[in-house]
């Protein structure tokens, strides 16, 4: 791992030292990363490979600023999220980089059922206030949907909803997609397919970290982390 | 894409339950617009009927003026007389520009079938202050049988000028007994002259046994800003009268109205409180619904602030669209409460009840109501939206 004591923007998009995340269950609690470190350079492929239970979805919800580290250093985009002798960043400070860095796609593709596939593609400019005309049929385009724009998503197939959140998630020209199972409802050929295209964005210069237990898709990125029990493995 | 489609969007997801909640705000709002639009017209009826009256003050026997009133606006058996010679002495009372008695007497219905038929005695001084009096056919009395009938009264009884009209009415001792003859017909003055019988004062005094006597005596002053003055002076001549100024009943009723207004006021509070937790309740269903769908939009950039808007703004709108058609349906339905409201009204026997469209659109009190389903909107969905903002992604995401 790249030496980075004083956290930069050169460093990478994610620099995470000594991450530790505790939840609390009612009086149980629970150590659900156990002092990490992560760090994901511009334009890296990396796979957060371990089984259900390990710690993947914890980490990829802190590195995309939903949830906030008990304990440790962590940088997203060369900015300081959260460390020693630093105070809480408030929350719309979060959601402001998450909205202009971070692209989120789940396994459950979680699309709006009521808006056509470029609406959905749309959404998150309400947030940012934002227009960008022509933009998100670019996007469909880009995902091969370019003939499916006006369709709902219950007119879609897995592979196809899919990818309208990947464009989704590409709309606000984010530095670091995060992706949580991104093949997990998809039979093997669309998986490889959505696979493909995430390649291609990758190599367009954009992060990519998947989480999956599925060991052979890590085969095909650049570098995988395995966690165990909410520690780094290799 | 805007907030307002993405909201709309929402909203028609799940049409029934949408439709249901959009029916309850616009039926409190429909009962809130037809109360304040029937407080509107009932005011400016009163206003129109006092005006159509044509006189400032009006002096009664003593005895409660407010049911005197009612009579004398709207007709009806009046127990108490005064002397004619009364007239004579306001009449020397200086500032009237112009006055007349007025006899009064009426045939009560004895079926449902039936009309009351209330019969004025009146002179040529009465005619002088009904400014609003068109004769549709005929005219002024030509004889002492001559009787003028109002609009509605030729209507339901089929009357033209010229044909006879027979009363008879037995009464202990006395037997009312008399035949006329119609020598005019009035167009409509959508007062309640509308509905009365009118022929000279002597001859109903004769035939219906009231010799001398008058019930009321109309007062128009010749400057409209003495009529307190001339009110004292006639209030001096006379202490066995009741003298009044018309803008006095016109506040009094306007005060009687008003105490009721509390009272409708509270029953309208209730059912738009009914309809906010109604809101309330659906909106807050929907959020717990869409928990994944608004983690998912955290996820995707929406702020606290973002989700909070949206909530916020799917109740508005649909509390808007109550509004709109509670305001419709008030409209459609107006003519049906009215005759109800009136006919309540009018069974109370105390406060009179002025003919007329009561219940009619106006701008005020529809952007009172609008507003009102607006403030109603924002204050149900606030809890709603709120919950919503404090949903953590994580959560409602992994919530499987």
């Amino acid at each position: 791992m790249k030496e980075c004591r004083v956290l930069s923007a050169e460093c990478g998009v994610v620099q995470a030292e000594g991450i530790v995340k505790v939840y609390r269950r009612g009086s149980e609690e629970i150590h659900a990363l156990k002092g990490v470190d992560v760090a994901i350079a511009p334009g890296e492929f990396v796979c957060l490979l371990g089984h259900s239970g390990a710690g993947k979805t914890t980490m990829l919800n802190l590195l995309g600023l939903m949830d906030r580290v008990t304990e440790g250093e962590l940088e997203i985009v060369g900015r300081r999220i959260s460390g020693r002798g630093m105070k809480r960043l408030p929350e719309d400070k979060l959601d402001e980089i998450r909205r202009e860095n971070i692209g989120f796609i789940f396994q459950q593709f979680y699309l709006m059922s009521t808006l056509t596939a470029v609406e959905n593609v749309e959404m998150p400019l309400l947030w940012s206030e934002t227009s960008k005309p022509g933009r998100a049929k670019e996007l469909l385009e880009r995902v091969g949907l370019s003939h499916r724009m006006n369709h709902k998503p219950s007119e879609l197939s897995g592979g196809e909803q899919q990818r309208v959140a990947v464009a989704r998630a590409l709309i606000n020209e984010p530095k670091l997609l995060l992706a949580d199972e991104p093949t997990g409802n998809l039979d093997t050929k669309t998986r490889d397919s959505v696979f493909e295209l995430f390649r291609q964005l990758n190599q367009e210069g954009l992060a990519i970290l998947v989480a999956t237990h599925d060991a052979e898709l890590a085969e095909r990125v650049d570098r995988v982390i395995r966690i165990e029990d909410g520690r780094i493995v290799g | 894409m805007i907030w307002l489609t993405l909201a709309l969007k929402n909203i028609i997801r799940r049409p029934t339950r949408s439709a249901l909640t959009v029916s309850g705000v616009a039926v409190a709002i429909a009962i809130l617009f037809s109360l304040m639009a029937f407080q509107r017209g009932y005011e400016s009826g009163l206003r129109e009927d006092l005006n159509a009256l044509g006189a400032h003050i009006m002096i009664v026997p003593k005895g409660c003026p407010y049911e005197a009133s009612t009579i004398v606006l709207h007709g009806g058996k009046w127990p108490r007389y005064m002397e004619e010679r009364y007239l004579q002495e306001v009449k020397d009372v200086p500032g009237i520009e112009q006055s007349a008695g007025i006899i009064m007497d009426a045939i009560v219905a004895r079926t449902k079938t039936e009309r009351n038929r209330i019969f004025l005695g009146v002179d040529e001084d009465f005619l002088k202050l009904r400014r609003n009096w068109r004769f549709e056919d005929g005219g002024w009395f030509e004889r002492p049988d001559s009787i003028i009938i109002g609009s509605s009264v030729a209507e339901s009884e089929e009357l033209k000028v010229g044909d006879k009209y027979h009363v008879h009415e037995k009464r202990g001792n006395f037997t009312v007994d008399a035949s006329f003859i119609v020598s005019g017909i009035l167009e409509p003055t959508n007062t309640q002259d509308d509905g009365f019988y009118f022929m000279p004062t002597k001859t109903l005094q004769k035939e219906f046994n009231l010799q001398d006597k008058l019930v009321v005596i109309l007062v128009k002053v010749k400057d409209v800003t003495k009529v307190d003055e001339v009110t004292s002076a006639l209030r001096e001549r006379e202490a066995s009268m009741n003298v009044f100024p018309l803008t006095e009943l016109l506040n009094t009723m306007g005060r009687m109205i008003g105490n009721t207004k509390v009272f409708v006021m509270a029953i309208v509070l209730v059912a738009i409180a009914i309809g906010a937790v109604g809101v309330l309740n659906t909106i807050l269903m929907t959020v717990f619904e869409r928990t994944k769908e608004i983690g998912m939009m955290k996820a995707v950039g929406a702020s606290r602030l973002d989700i909070f808007r949206l909530i916020w703004l799917e109740t508005l709108v649909m509390c808007t669209v109550g509004g709109l058609l509670g305001v419709g349906l008030s409209v459609l339905t107006s003519r049906g409460v009215e005759a109800f409201i009136k006919g309540v009204l009018s069974g109370t026997g105390l406060i009179s009840v002025p003919k007329g469209t009561l219940i009619a659109f106006s701008a005020d009190v529809f952007i009172v109501s609008m507003a009102l389903s607006i403030v109603l909107g924002l204050a149900a969905g606030a809890y709603p939206a709120w919950r919503a903002s404090s949903i953590k992604p994580i959560e409602a995401i992994r919530a499987e």
